[in-house]
């Protein structure tokens, strides 16, 4: 790509300030902004999709990376993730959900779909899960920034007890099946499906998450 | 309220087992309650992976994906709901509306597509010219224009710049393509009367890195098929297809092998 073409006043440069954000508000206006971008690559503007892609992408590779846990996979999907964002950037509506939400769930759905479709991937994942059912929960936790907003999930997992967090934890950076979860947890599936749910039903209350 | 509606948490954190997952996708279609409790809980999973936000991409990661998007053409935008309505698909399976998460990701698409589904027209003319003629399959794009919008995935194939089509015939005598777009990064098999293989067999499609086979999707033996494979090219040299038990298998069973198509570069 020919990114010498790029308008000097948008797009490329790093995008420390506009992530930077301390208030509710802040939030609010990023993720228009994040529409405004979303809309401005429909119409082809790849200088907008750089700007998408800084703003972004530490989420999106940090989520991909969490579930696949090999950085060739990572690289390899969150491309695949971005590439579809761009094909698909018409498609978004905010009916959809906000375009963090969108990316995110498009994002983690190809990092599971490709955990279970590599099949040495998913059975070196499985001894990893147990022999080491506790890390999974606690690497999460170990590696967390203060930062404001990370602190706020924090708290949001921490109100939630023991069983829904691991649930949730397991189910999606740990990308296992609902019945892999519930043998990992010795419980029954119902019981973990309603753990998972309920586990977002409590964050999502703690975190205010507006629909 | 139904016990289905209870799976909505671990569909959102893509925690379904398959079965249910086809399930609950039907259900999803019809339960506006379910899409809202979608929509919501997808905000929830996106503050939840703030966080594994710690990791930093590669730098190089940037430059690759600036330059490969700039090779992509956007996607027209979804017609408006009521017009999709007034052109009855040929194959009648044009569903646009309604799913989320359809819209959200054509992987949906694609998983839905594992479902036997009828051959729209459109593919039917790719597989009688394709099997007939292989070669580019530029001239089918315009019978195309005649087409109401068909699914987004395989239109967007059939009308990649660099589409190509492999034909073969497999070792039990079925007639297949494959329709393979680099820039698209996806291939889709599309077989003609397929050779039935009983109940406890089925075809198994392969991508292959060299020596090494991907196992891929699974293919219904009897009759058209077209299925997308899952995995997309990078780093795929060649296509195949084996018979397998039902199920499939972790590596392709060497003399169940059909055929081995290389791809070109």
């Amino acid at each position: 790509m020919n990114v010498s073409s790029l308008p000097p006043n948008s797009g490329g440069q790093p995008s420390g300030s506009a992530r930077h954000r301390d208030a509710s508000s802040g939030r609010e206006a990023e993720a228009a902004h994040l529409v405004e971008l979303m809309t401005l690559c429909s119409r082809g503007h790849e200088e907008a999709f750089a700007e998408l892609y800084d703003l972004t992408s530490q989420r999106i590779y940090g989520v991909v990376l969490r579930v696949l846990r090999s950085p060739d996979h990572a690289a390899e999907v969150t491309q695949e993730v971005y590439v579809e964002v761009w094909r698909q950037s018409a498609r978004y509506s905010s009916g959809k959900g906000s375009v963090t939400a969108w990316m995110t769930t498009m994002a983690h759905r190809r990092a599971v779909d490709r955990v279970r479709s590599v099949s040495s991937e998913m059975a070196r994942d499985e001894r990893y899960a147990f022999h080491n059912g506790d890390r999974e929960i606690d690497e999460v936790w170990d590696g967390v920034e203060q930062r404001l907003d990370i602190e706020r999930v924090r708290k949001g997992m921490a109100s939630l007890t023991a069983i829904q967090r691991e649930a949730l934890t397991l189910a999606y950076f740990g990308g296992y099946t609902q019945s892999q979860v519930a043998q990992l947890l010795k419980l029954p599936l119902g019981t973990v499906k309603t753990r998972i749910r309920d586990g977002l039903i409590g964050l999502r209350d703690a975190l205010g998450v507006e629909a | 309220m139904s016990e289905i509606h209870g799976a909505v948490g671990a569909y959102v954190v893509n925690a379904l087992d398959p079965d249910e997952l086809e399930e609950f996708e039907a259900h999803l279609a019809v339960c506006p309650t379910c899409s809202r409790e979608v929509v919501e809980f997808g905000e929830t999973a996106a503050e939840l992976s703030l966080l594994a936000s710690v990791a930093t991409p590669p730098a190089s990661l940037r430059g690759s994906i600036l330059s490969a998007i700039a090779e992509v053409r956007p996607l027209p935008p979804e017609p408006p709901a009521e017009t999709t309505q007034t052109e009855p698909s040929p194959g009648g399976t044009l569903t646009i509306a309604a799913d989320l998460r359809h819209a959200a990701d054509e992987l949906a698409l694609r998983r839905q597509r594992r479902r036997t589904r009828a051959l729209s027209l459109l593919v039917a003319a790719v597989v009688v010219a394709a099997v007939a003629l292989g070669g580019v399959v530029y001239t089918l794009v315009q019978a195309r224009q005649t087409q109401v919008a068909q699914q987004a995935a395989e239109t967007e194939l059939l009308t990649a710049p660099d589409v190509q089509t492999y034909s073969a015939t497999m070792k039990d005598g079925g007639q297949i393509s494959f329709v393979v777009s680099r820039s698209l990064n996806r291939a889709l098999f599309i077989g003609k009367d397929l050779p039935a293989v009983g109940s406890d067999r089925t075809y198994q499609l392969w991508t292959l890195e060299g020596e090494r086979a991907i196992p891929d999707n699974l293919v219904a033996g009897g009759g058209d098929r077209q299925e997308f494979f899952r995995e997309t090219l990078s780093g795929v040299t060649s296509l195949a297809v084996s018979i397998e038990p039902a199920g499939g298998a972790q590596q392709p069973t060497p003399a169940a092998i059909q055929t081995v198509t290389q791809l070109s570069s």
